[in-house]
C-alpha cells in the first residue's frame, strides 16, 4: 500500500505541476516521437527497397543457374531445361522457376509492337513479389493450355483496350507463324519502359521460339532458398551442374541484393538509434534542469511533508518517481502519436510514382517499447539528483524557508 | 500519564567561527495527556527549536526525551519519521498549505503516510475533517482563494486529520488579526477537547497563552514556569494605554 500511496502521490504532483512538467517534457516527448517514428518510416523505406529489389532480382536468397553451350550462349533447349530441373529436384528445392528473356512482336489494335518478354514459371510470381492488378498470375494449369497464356503490364493492356476478367482479351503474337495468345492478367510493372509480357517456357518452346523472327531466348533457372543455406547450395549446385553439362559450362550465382540491403538496414537502424539516444539525452538534461529548480522551490513543501511523517526514502521516491511518472507519460504519449500517424499514412498518395509497398511492415513495437523504456530511464536518471537534494534538505530549514 | 517528558534537554549549534551557540539549556518539561501547555517567549528565545525537538523534527544535543515513557534517543531516522507522523500534528504560523491543491487535497495529504485504510479513504476523511472546522462549503477551494482565518482552519484540519495524540502549534494566530485569531483558537481548543488531544502552543501572544492549562516562559534558552500573577501582570501591561 505504501508503494501505491507513493505512486499516487507522485502522480498527484505531476498533475498539480502539469504546466512545468509539460514544458520540461517537450524534449523527451519529441525525442521518443522522433525515435519511434523515424524507425517506423525507416522500416517502410527498407521494406520498399526490399520489395523493389525482390521484384527485379528476387527475394533473399535467389540463386541464378545458367547453362551455357560450348560457344558461350545460354541454351533454351529441352535437354538444358531437364538438366536444370533435375539438379534442383535432387535437392528438394520447392521454389524454382525457369526464367529468361526474349522479344517478340504482338499485333495490337494500334499496330504491331515489339514486346519485352520474360519467360517464367508459376512460382516466379511469389519469388519476385509480382503484384497482379487485374486477372491473375500463372498457375500450373496454364502449362496445359492450347494457346499461349500471357500476363502483361498495364501499358500492354491499355494497348489492347483494357482488361476484362470476365472476357479476357486475346492478342496475336505476330511473326511468320502467328499464334493467338490469351491475356490472363495485368501486373504492376511501372519500373519497365516499353510494353512487357510474361510467358511460360512451354509456350515459348512450342510456339514462340519456333519462329526465328523472334530472336533467340536466353534461359536459365532461379531458385529461392533459405538465406543461411545459400552459400553452401551455390557451391554444390555449381559442381553438380558443371558435371551434368559435358563440354559446356554452368554458372550459379547469387542474384538478389539481400546482402547489400542488409548493410543498408543496419546503418539505418543504428543511425536512427544513435540520433534518438542523443535527442533523449538532451531531453533528459532539460528534465534534470527543471527538476533541480523545482526542488529548490519546493523545499518548504518537502519540509511540510516530513512533518506529516514522510521518511527520507519516501521523499526520495516521491521526487524520483515524479520525474519517472512524467517522462513515462511523455514517452507513452509520443508512442501513441507515432502509432496514430504511422498507421494512417496515406501511402498511395505520398509514395513517388513507380514505388509501391505490398507488405506494409508492422509498427515497430520493439522500437516503441525501447523509446518508452528509454524515456522512463531518462526520467529516473534526471530525477536522481533532485531526489538526493530533497532528502538532504534540513526539515527545519525547509519549513522556515 | 505524561506524553512528553523532557529532562535536561539542551540544543546547541556550532557556528562557522568555531563558537558554540546554545539555543536551549537544561530544559525540563512534562506534558500530560490531554493537557494544554503554552510556551511564551520573545523572538529568538528558542521557542520554535523547542517545538521542533518535541515534534521529533530535530534532535537534542544533550538531555533525555521520553515520548510515552520511551526514550527517543538512538531511534533510526525512519522510525522517527513514522513516530512523528503517527503521534504529532503541526500547525505553522504561515499555514504552509500546499499550493495548487484544493482544501480537501491539502487536508488529505498527511493520509498518504498513514494506514492503508486512511490512504484509501483519504478524501472522505478529509472532507469530514473540513466540515468539522466549518469549511464544509469550501472543500474544493484553492488555498489562495481562502481568507487567512480559513487557511489556518484548513491547516488545523490537516494537522488533526490523522488524529494525532499531540498537536504542536507554532504561533497559530501569528499571521491573523485579533478577532480571527481568537476564532481560530476557539475552533482549535474545541477540536482538541473533543478528541482528547494534547496541545502544546508556542506563542508570544499572552492572550493565547492565557487559554492554556499551564504556561511556561522561555528566555535565552531557559524554560521556567509562568505563574498566573506574572501572566496577568504582563497581560495588563500589554493592554495598558
Amino acid at each position: 500500500m505504501g508503494l501505491l500511496a507513493a505512486i499516487t502521490e507522485a502522480w498527484q504532483e505531476v498533475r498539480v505541476h502539469r504546466v512545468r512538467v509539460v514544458l520540461s517534457l517537450v524534449g523527451v516527448f519529441l525525442a521518443v516521437f522522433a525515435m519511434t517514428t523515424i524507425t517506423a518510416v525507416g522500416r517502410m523505406g527498407a521494406q520498399m527497397l526490399q520489395e523493389s529489389s525482390d521484384r527485379s532480382q528476387g527475394r533473399a536468397a535467389t540463386l541464378q543457374l545458367d547453362v551455357y553451350s560450348s560457344d558461350g550462349s545460354s541454351t533454351v533447349d529441352a535437354e538444358s531445361m531437364a538438366q536444370l530441373r533435375s539438379v534442383v529436384a535432387r535437392h528438394g528445392i520447392p521454389w524454382s522457376s525457369l526464367t529468361g528473356s526474349l522479344q517478340f512482336p504482338a499485333r495490337l489494335p494500334a499496330g504491331t509492337k515489339l514486346v519485352s518478354g520474360t519467360i517464367v514459371e508459376p512460382r516466379y510470381g511469389e519469388m519476385h513479389r509480382i503484384q497482379v492488378l487485374q486477372g491473375r498470375w500463372f498457375t500450373d494449369a496454364d502449362t496445359d493450355r492450347f494457346a499461349p497464356a500471357l500476363v502483361v503490364d498495364q501499358q500492354f493492356a491499355d494497348g489492347l483496350g483494357g482488361f476484362d476478367p470476365a472476357a479476357p482479351p486475346t492478342v496475336v503474337l505476330g511473326g511468320d507463324t502467328p499464334v493467338r495468345g490469351t491475356v490472363i492478367g495485368v501486373v504492376d510493372d511501372r519500373n519497365t519502359d516499353g510494353v512487357s509480357a510474361w510467358v511460360l517456357p512451354g509456350d515459348v518452346e512450342r510456339w514462340i521460339s519456333a519462329d526465328t523472327t523472334y530472336g533467340s531466348a536466353q534461359l536459365g533457372m532461379q531458385v529461392w532458398v533459405p538465406d543461411r543455406d545459400a552459400e553452401a547450395l551455390q557451391q554444390v549446385l555449381q559442381q553438380e551442374l558443371t558435371a551434368s553439362v559435358p563440354g559446356g559450362n554452368a554458372g550459379v550465382y547469387r542474384y538478389d541484393s539481400g546482402e547489400e540491403l542488409g548493410v543498408v538496414n543496419v546503418v539505418l537502424a543504428y543511425g536512427v538509434r544513435g540520433i534518438g539516444i542523443f535527442a533523449l539525452v538532451l531531453g533528459g538534461i532539460g528534465v534534470l534542469n527543471v527538476g533541480l529548480v523545482t526542488v529548490r522551490q519546493r523545499i518548504r513543501e518537502i519540509g511540510v511533508r516530513r512533518s506529516f511523517g514522510a521518511t527520507s526514502g519516501r521523499v526520495f521516491f516521491a521526487v524520483l518517481f515524479e520525474s519517472v511518472c512524467a517522462t513515462a507519460a511523455a514517452g507513452a504519449l509520443a508512442v501513441l502519436l507515432s502509432v496514430a500517424i504511422i498507421s494512417n499514412l496515406p501511402l498511395s498518395l505520398i509514395l513517388p510514382q513507380g514505388i509501391s509497398l505490398t507488405d506494409v511492415p508492422p509498427y515497430p513495437w520493439e522500437a516503441a517499447l525501447e523509446g518508452f523504456l528509454a524515456a522512463t530511464a531518462i526520467g529516473a536518471l534526471a530525477g536522481l539528483v533532485p531526489a538526493v537534494m530533497a532528502v538532504r534538505a534540513q526539515v527545519i530549514d525547509a519549513i522556515r524557508y | 500519564m505524561s506524553v512528553v517528558s523532557l529532562n535536561g534537554i539542551g540544543r546547541s549549534v556550532a557556528l562557522p567561527d568555531g563558537e558554540v551557540l546554545r539555543i536551549l539549556t537544561g530544559v525540563d518539561l512534562v506534558v500530560e495527556a490531554g493537557e494544554h501547555v503554552a510556551v511564551v517567549g520573545r523572538s529568538g528565545s528558542g521557542k520554535s527549536t523547542l517545538l521542533n525537538l518535541v515534534g521529533l523534527l530535530d534532535r537534542p544535543t544533550s538531555g533525555e526525551y521520553l515520548l510515552d515513557g520511551r526514550p527517543t534517543t538512538g531511534m533510526s531516522a525512519r522510525r522517527t519519521a513514522k513516530l512523528r507522523g503517527a503521534t504529532f500534528g503541526f500547525v505553522f504560523q504561515q499555514f504552509n498549505l500546499l499550493p495548487g491543491r484544493s482544501a480537501t487535497d491539502n487536508v488529505a495529504s498527511p493520509l498518504f503516510y498513514g494506514s492503508s485504510r486512511e490512504f484509501l479513504r483519504r478524501r472522505s476523511i478529509a472532507r469530514a475533517m473540513l466540515t468539522r472546522v466549518g469549511l464544509g462549503g469550501r472543500l474544493d477551494t484553492m488555498p489562495e482563494k481562502l481568507s487567512g482565518g480559513e487557511q489556518q482552519r484548513v491547516a488545523l484540519a490537516r494537522s488533526l486529520v490523522r488524529r494525532p495524540r499531540v498537536l504542536l502549534a507554532d504561533e497559530p494566530t501569528g499571521a491573523l488579526d485579533v478577532d480571527t485569531g481568537s476564532a481560530v483558537m476557539d475552533v482549535l481548543e474545541e477540536l482538541v477537547r473533543e478528541d482528547g488531544t494534547t496541545l502544546v502552543t508556542i506563542t508570544h501572544d499572552l492572550a493565547v497563552a492565557a487559554r492554556a492549562d499551564r504556561r511556561f516562559r522561555l528566555d535565552h534558552g531557559v524554560l521556567t514556569q509562568l505563574d498566573d500573577a506574572a501572566l496577568h501582570g504582563a497581560t495588563a501591561d500589554r493592554s495598558a494605554p
